[in-house]
């Protein structure tokens, strides 16, 4: 399978941009829809639109089929030990928005600890807050060195009898290199504190077995990796959702109600209140076989070739010795870097240089990302970033890297 | 100097010479390049204006009846649309700039071609020189208060806060003042009459109804000429702003 091949399954990559073809390179921020996965949330709003669970009619169980077949691919996807670990959502907030008010209902006291680390992504920073503010507890952060690495030595030391929970990214979404979150875990659990893995990235680039991790909670979105909007996973130890509190009250989630008290739906009910979103947490089935796809080894082959070719571009960028170019987070041994590089230049806003690659029909993001801490850390107002999908090609990295050099130009 | 419509027609013309948007982009970024320095020391967070990607800096001063401004950007584009704007509106009349609706701006397709947040910056930076241009007029023409003047204007302040007394919030059964929703109330010379308020929440959907109610019983006091209301969220209102008696009406205190 080529690259060639992947492109055709995505209609988006045929658009024009101000008459111009459309180069994306924004896949960090979300990916482009599969043609699978548009006609499966369309067939299912158009044929067999009906409440899941409850109705005894045709539509309500075709739909019902859909949706619990997909929770049993995701199971499958991530290996995880039981269906009932797989919670749906609207996306990786959400699913961190669960597990901070959830268990910090049940492990969080007053001056009690948390940690995160200084290149979160704020929705991995501001729910634990929310935590914090509740219930008088304290966060703790755990820093980046200046090449971008995690200090996972001073973990260890980090954590005392009060840290209650740790939550760390599998990749940030401005540095793009791979922590290493097996020894995260590790160091945690042996200080007996339970640890969730933002996977918004991770689960897009690497290869995810939960029970390998041995993580608690491991969190993502689906259109980070081609499904639809407003789907996501959570999963979770089944050790921690049966203790957990139910995160929002409603239809489905409950077992009995009366006003004398309310018994909850067991897992996974009990953590998906009301309606889901029954017509797109389907098209993360074909999001899921989309990915095994990727596996082919020429087209692995492929993609490793335009990657290394804008990881040598960005080089040789950086090599002019007029031109000052800066990327964040240099990965160092075997350590492994996401096709994602984040880069400043000096003379050159990053939002002037977004808004003319824009006109030169290049879409790639501006600014702080999202992550205003690791901005901080390397003391930039924002960067430009450009996040690579396996359908981008050699071409539009020429075309980018010419287009780039232009824009600097323009502005310097 | 040119009048305010000959200057937007030229800017207009200008930019009418450029097809390509890379090439209107090299016009702003020049423009921007030749914007008159800005003094590290004027950078303050009072003189930034929200809403953009970028940071912008505007300020401004009176001088002979006339609005000056002066900006800057750590964006060069930005800088370049700013330096536009203060290019045709600087040095005019406070309330022909007040007035004044902005439209050759998407004339020359600016708003519709930057980027959404782009286009946010924009309407966040004429917001802004339309805010500085309001309050121009305000301190000018209050500028020489005789002792006659003071006398009389104590007086209608006194009468405006009790038409304002009379208006009622439909959800709360406080008025409008002793909610605290009056943020400003000013009153020049020529007796006409200026009102900053906000509402509760952002989304009151009676909203329409009691600023035209505001304005109408201002209007109405005798001796008033005009009335003018402004509605603002900025600060967004909270219970701390309800006045002595209104909290003893709502039963909070005790």
């Amino acid at each position: 399978m080529r690259i060639q091949d992947i492109r055709e399954m995505f209609p988006a990559l045929s658009e024009r941009v101000y008459g111009k073809p459309l180069v994306y390179f924004d896949n960090a921020a979300t990916a482009q829809r599969l043609k699978t996965v548009v006609d499966k949330t369309s067939r299912l709003a158009l044929e067999s639109n009906a409440n899941i669970h409850r109705a005894v009619h045709k539509l309500a169980s075709d739909a019902t089929e859909e949706y619990e077949s997909t929770r049993d691919a995701v199971r499958e996807f991530i290996n995880a030990g039981s269906r009932e670990e797989i919670i749906f959502t609207s996306g990786t907030t959400a699913s961190i928005n669960l597990v901070a008010f959830s268990l910090g209902e049940i492990l969080v006291q007053e001056g009690d600890e948390i940690i995160v680390s200084e290149e979160e992504h704020h929705s991995n920073i501001v729910p634990w807050q929310m935590l914090c503010q509740r219930k008088g507890a304290i966060l703790k952060v755990l820093g980046v060195d200046d090449y971008g690495h995690l200090k996972v030595e001073d973990l260890d030391s980090l954590i005392t009898p009060k840290t209650k929970v740790a939550a760390v990214t599998h990749i940030s979404n401005v540095l793009g290199l791979v922590n290493p979150v097996k020894q995260i875990v590790n160091i945690c659990h042996s200080k007996g504190c339970p640890v969730l893995i933002d996977g918004a990235q991770g689960i897009v680039h690497e290869k995810v077995d939960v029970r390998d991790l041995d993580c608690d909670f491991y969190a993502f979105s689906g259109h980070k990796i081609y499904a639809a909007t407003g789907t996501g996973v959570l999963y979770g130890k089944k050790k921690w959702l049966d203790q957990m509190v139910p995160y929002q009250g409603g239809g489905e989630m409950i077992s009995t109600v009366k006003f004398s008290g309310t018994t909850y739906a067991p897992l996974p009910g009990k953590f998906e209140a009301g309606t889901q979103n029954i017509n797109a947490i389907p098209s993360l089935k074909p999001a899921i076989e989309f990915l095994k796809l990727l596996r082919d080894s020429e087209l692995q082959e492929e993609t490793r070739g335009v990657k290394e070719y804008m990881e040598r571009s960005f080089a040789s960028l950086r090599m002019t010795e007029e031109l000052k170019v800066k990327t964040y987070g240099v990965p160092r041994g075997t350590e492994t870097k996401i096709p994602l590089y984040s880069f400043t230049v000096e003379g050159a806003h990053h939002e002037d240089l977004a808004l003319i690659l824009d006109k030169m029909g290049i879409a790639v993001r501006s600014g702080q990302m999202c992550a205003e801490p690791i901005m901080d850390r390397f003391g930039v107002t924002g960067m430009v970033r450009v996040s690579l999908a396996p359908y981008n090609t050699v071409e539009e990295v020429d075309y980018f890297v010419k287009s780039l050099d232009k824009a600097i130009s323009m502005l310097v | 100097m040119s009048t305010l419509e000959e200057a937007k027609r030229a800017v207009v013309e200008d930019f009418s010479m450029y097809d390509e948007w890379l090439d209107k982009y090299e016009y702003l970024i020049e423009l921007g390049k030749n914007l008159e320095p800005y003094s590290e020391e004027d950078k303050t967070e009072d003189k930034l204006i929200k809403g953009c990607q970028s940071r912008v800096w505007l300020d401004s001063r009176i001088e002979n009846g006339k609005l000056f401004f002066k900006a800057d950007s750590d964006a060069i584009i930005t800088k370049g649309i700013i330096s536009l704007l203060i290019g045709v509106y600087s040095g005019r009349d406070p309330k022909e700039i007040a007035e004044d609706d902005f439209g050759f701006i998407g004339e020359i397709g600016l708003k519709e071609n930057l980027s959404p947040t782009r286009a946010n910056g924009l309407v966040s930076m004429i917001e802004r020189i339309k805010e500085l241009a309001k309050s121009s007029i305000v301190t000018d023409s209050q500028d020489v208060l005789t002792a006659e003047d003071a006398k009389e204007l104590a007086a209608l302040y006194d009468n405006v806060v009790l038409a304002l007394k009379q208006v009622y919030d439909p959800e709360i059964p406080v008025n409008i003042y002793d909610l605290g929703l009056i943020y400003e109330l000013v009153i020049n010379k020529r007796h006409e009459a200026f009102i900053k308020m906000t509402f509760t929440a952002p989304t009151c959907p009676m909203a329409d109804e009691v600023l035209a109610e505001v304005k109408k019983n201002v209007a109405d006091v005798p001796g008033i000429t005009a009335c003018e209301v402004e509605l603002t969220f900025d600060p967004p209102w909270d219970q701390s702003m309800l006045s002595e008696e209104a909290r003893v009406d709502l039963g909070l205190d005790g």
